[in-house]
């Protein structure tokens, strides 16, 4: 089957263009809910990609903390810091710059990409699906000190988010 | 399964286009979401190479990087929007250039 395009390829393709359109509506969308609906597109765009590159897990993990918790959160801050009085600009004085200096990085980027060799297996058939239990051995054995710290921290950074948006006792 | 390199140009793209929208938005939120678009190139990139490399190499670390990417962006957002909504209250405003509060 290494030869020739083959059904995952296909759908790759599909997920990608769908994702890669998703994300340019996140950036020139005049709406900024339209904006956060254009992004839970292209989160489901990656993690489709995650599927077809048999990691479930991650996938499963991409839907429910962003696809869900991160989405909504960000809808919330979008709606409690609407401005009211007046149509604003979207974009800053500097977008020709910005679309520039973007257009810059992705020509190195992917001139760096055609350039290089990948010692990547010869045939597609030759890379093994990651289980679910290969991944779990690895977070709870060798990287069992790092999971344990960024809980920690996720909770540490939590306690500040609510510290930080909670009114001051004085304020009333 | 699509070459290695397909995936790192889509990736690649995805990453420009996550710049461009840090560059060129104004609101604060709109940036945050442009800065997670880049997360997601990076890890999307870490995973691939894990996937096509872990028979050749014996180990699956870009996958448990790309799950720690997406423990820290969660942390990292809602760190984020606190103050977004904290600066609203104080200067009602979200969008970057009208806080200026610290420029000399």
């Amino acid at each position: 089957m290494e030869d020739g395009v083959t059904a995952t390829q296909v759908v790759f393709w599909i997920l990608a263009v769908v994702m890669l359109v998703s994300a340019i509506g996140v950036v020139t969308a005049g709406n900024i809910v339209y904006a956060a609906l254009f992004f839970i597109a292209a989160l489901a765009g990656v993690a489709g990609i995650y599927l077809i590159l048999t990691v479930e897990f991650l996938a499963l993990v991409q839907l429910l903390v962003y696809g869900s918790a991160v989405v909504i959160l960000i809808l919330f801050a979008l709606m409690l810091t609407r401005a009211r009085e007046r149509p604003q600009a979207l974009f800053g004085r500097s977008r020709p710059i910005g679309i520039a200096a973007s257009l810059g990085l992705l020509a190195a980027l992917i001139g760096g990409i055609v350039a290089t060799t990948w010692t990547t297996p010869a045939t597609s058939s030759a890379i093994q699906p990651v289980g679910l239990q290969t991944i779990g051995d690895a977070i709870f054995t060798i990287w069992i000190v790092p999971f344990i710290i960024v809980g920690v921290l996720l909770s540490i950074a939590l306690d500040g988010a609510i510290m930080l948006a909670s009114p001051d006792e004085d304020d009333n | 399964m699509p070459p290695l390199d397909h995936i790192l140009i889509v990736n690649a793209v995805l990453f420009a286009i996550g710049v461009m929208g840090v560059l060129t938005r104004r609101n604060a939120v709109l940036i945050l979401l442009s800065v997670e678009l880049m997360l997601n190139a990076v890890s999307l990139n870490m995973v691939a190479f894990a996937v096509y490399g872990h028979v050749d190499f014996g180990n699956i670390t870009g996958i448990v990087f790309a799950f720690f990417i997406i423990v820290i962006a969660a942390a990292e957002v809602a760190l984020a929007l606190g103050i977004v909504v904290r600066t609203f209250r104080n200067r009602a405003t979200a969008n970057v250039d009208e806080v200026n509060l610290l420029k000399w």
